[in-house]
């Protein structure tokens, strides 16, 4: 579906909220965690109740500076907090922590991949740019109900990255794209879990439109609240015909809070500008402006894994995988590094392995496991995988009777040899038999005609000769070596 | 309304009863506070840090989660409450 037509260019912004990986709040030491009975973790800090004070959660900040590493940004010597005030019962205390002036994490990029034309085909690669990511607390959270509404602070002082972009994204799948690239990285990197069921992960879209070569921004539009990639896929593709409809039928866009209903796919007003709130910003008191040390921010990058695009141009190039197996393997960490154990155990077929990771045990994972498919559980070890390309690629076993092997491998964890020769599949590479075998076949005069068809030139007449040699050893004889022994008496 | 407030409506919000002596003499003592704050946000202070109140990573918490009130306790001291949540009046920031 495409966004705009094409005198029109869309330009989207996004803030993304992420609940960082922490077990306790940010400034609280009370636990928080999905699905627990309301109000059951909280504590007074959370409630600003009177004579508590807020501290700072080290993991919380190091997870944000951990964050900013993974996408290239600078980490500022001092970031501090600041009050942000509005009066709404989802926060105890009449204002949110968080942080205006001087940000955890400024600047930085995100590398996205747009589909292409099909699977099989790597799309284009783009860098979204990051304005700056601050570290503020999550409020609680409100159901309706009748006349009253009804107040559960579980979720207030949940740690929350807030990561706001350059207004760079340019159409509804690049926002899709870099939200996928986002929690790629923010997951590999054990930085967050982005669980969009859990509501870990939640974004807010700014969207305008303006003419294309124009320099101008548009009237934006604020989107706030949106709880999956798909809602944010939605928003872009509404927001940018709306806009244009306004304005092609002459009238102009207002500056406006939007909500969307993902049930009914569209977006309604929430507030326009004039009553838009004035926050009245100003430092926190309590809690003292942070110095984060140069060792610090050392230590963490340390931490940094490999950036997947530069892990999937790698294996693509050095590894020579198909881009369709690369590109299943990395967006998965541990999928990725259980797949370089099994190279490291065998290095000269990384292709074999990838397609038996990327397909086979991909598959029977999904088919075995109850989600989230986890690797932990595989009864099948990197170098047991390894092994079991390794007796295919000596021949030792044909390709189909590898997907059997595999099979049994997935079904008792056993190594791959100990099946072959438990089943008897061992193929016959005794060359001396074989050569007798392969020199009756050729012989036979049914099989003259094949013979004549090959020497003339025609490659693929020589299949015709395997039939009978593989049923005359059962279908064991290594059909490499039967290929070569035929190639060397028909020469 | 010359004030920028509405003297009644921050009685109400105060839990206040007020005289109409009060109410006049009120709105012109807070006129002169906010006269004070609007000469603060008039003048033009980049943010700056305070190196007096820096702190080194000495001074954060460790993730350790320590004991929670209870939902029992967090409703007590709530005027309203419902099946273990604060109740409040309806509040809508949402599609009517």
């Amino acid at each position: 579906m495409s966004n705009a037509p094409s005198d029109w260019e869309v330009v989207i912004g996004l803030e993304v909220h992420v609940q960082l990986h922490t077990r306790a709040k940010v400034f609280a030491s009370s636990p928080w965690g999905f699905g627990k009975e309301p109000n059951e973790q909280v504590d007074p800090v959370v409630l600003g109740l009177p004579g508590t004070l807020p501290v700072v959660n080290r993991e919380a900040v190091e997870k944000s500076i951990l964050f900013g590493l993974v996408v290239g940004a600078s980490v500022p010597e001092h970031c501090s907090w600041d009050r942000k005030n509005y009066f709404y019962p989802d926060n105890p205390k009449n204002y949110q922590l968080t942080q205006k002036d001087f940000p955890v994490v400024v600047g930085g990029q995100v590398e996205i991949e747009l589909p292409g034309a099909s699977r099989n085909v790597m799309g284009e690669h783009k860098f979204i740019r990051i304005h700056h990511a601050h570290l503020e607390e999550d409020v609680g959270k409100l159901s309706h109900a009748g006349s009253g509404s009804l107040v559960d602070y579980n979720r207030a002082g949940v740690p929350l990255l807030e990561i706001v972009t350059e207004p760079d994204l340019r159409s509804s799948a690049e926002a899709e794209a870099f939200l996928r690239s986002l929690v790629a990285m923010l997951t590999q990197a054990g930085v967050a879990d982005c669980d969009m069921e859990k509501g870990q992960l939640r974004c807010d879209c700014n969207v305008s439109i303006r003419r294309r070569g124009a320099e101008k921004l548009g009237t934006r539009t604020e989107t706030k609240n949106l709880n999956s990639i798909s809602s944010v896929r939605d928003t872009v593709i509404y927001e940018t015909a709306r806009q244009i409809r306004e304005l092609e039928a002459g009238r102009s866009i207002t500056q406006e809070t939007r909500g969307w209903n993902a049930e009914l796919a569209r977006g309604y007003v929430l507030r326009d500008k004039e009553d838009a709130h004035d926050y009245r910003y100003f430092p926190d008191p309590d809690i003292p402006t942070l110095k984060i040390s140069r060792e610090t921010v050392a230590r963490l990058a340390k931490q940094v894994p490999e950036n997947l695009y530069d892990r999937q141009r790698r294996y693509v190039e050095k590894l020579g995988l198909p881009y369709t197996a690369a590109s299943v393997l990395v967006n998965d960490r541990a999928l990725a590094e259980w797949f370089e154990a099994a190279v490291a155990a065998h290095p000269t077929n990384p292709s074999g392995i990838a397609n038996l990771v990327a397909n086979d045990l991909l598959r029977d994972l999904a088919a075995s496991a109850t989600a989230p498919v986890s690797l932990e559980s595989c009864p099948i070890k990197p170098a047991q995988l390894a092994g079991l390309v390794k007796l295919t690629d000596e021949g030792v076993i044909s390709k189909q009777q590898a997907k059997e092997v595999f099979a049994e491998m997935f079904t008792s964890g056993r190594d791959a040899a100990a099946i072959v020769d438990a089943k008897g599949l061992r193929q016959n590479s005794d060359t001396g038999e074989l050569e007798k075998i392969v020199q009756e076949v050729i012989a036979d005069p049914a099989v003259a005609k094949s013979i004549a068809e090959y020497r003339a030139g025609n490659e693929k007449a020589i299949n015709a000769l395997k039939g009978p040699i593989m049923k005359r050893t059962q279908g064991k004889a290594n059909p490499v070596l039967i290929d070569q022994l035929l190639r060397k008496f028909l020469a | 309304m010359a004030e920028g407030f509405d003297i009644d409506h921050l009685a109400k919000l105060a839990r206040l009863s007020l005289t109409a002596e009060e109410k006049v003499l009120y709105s012109s003592q807070l006129n002169q506070i906010l006269g004070h704050f609007q000469a603060l946000a008039d003048a033009d202070l980049p943010a700056t840090i305070d190196d007096a109140r820096v702190v080194n990573e000495a001074a954060l918490r460790s993730d350790e989660p320590g004991p929670v009130l209870g939902a029992e306790a967090v409703t007590r001291i709530a005027p309203a409450s419902r099946d273990g949540q604060i109740s409040v009046p309806r509040v809508v920031d949402d599609e009517s």
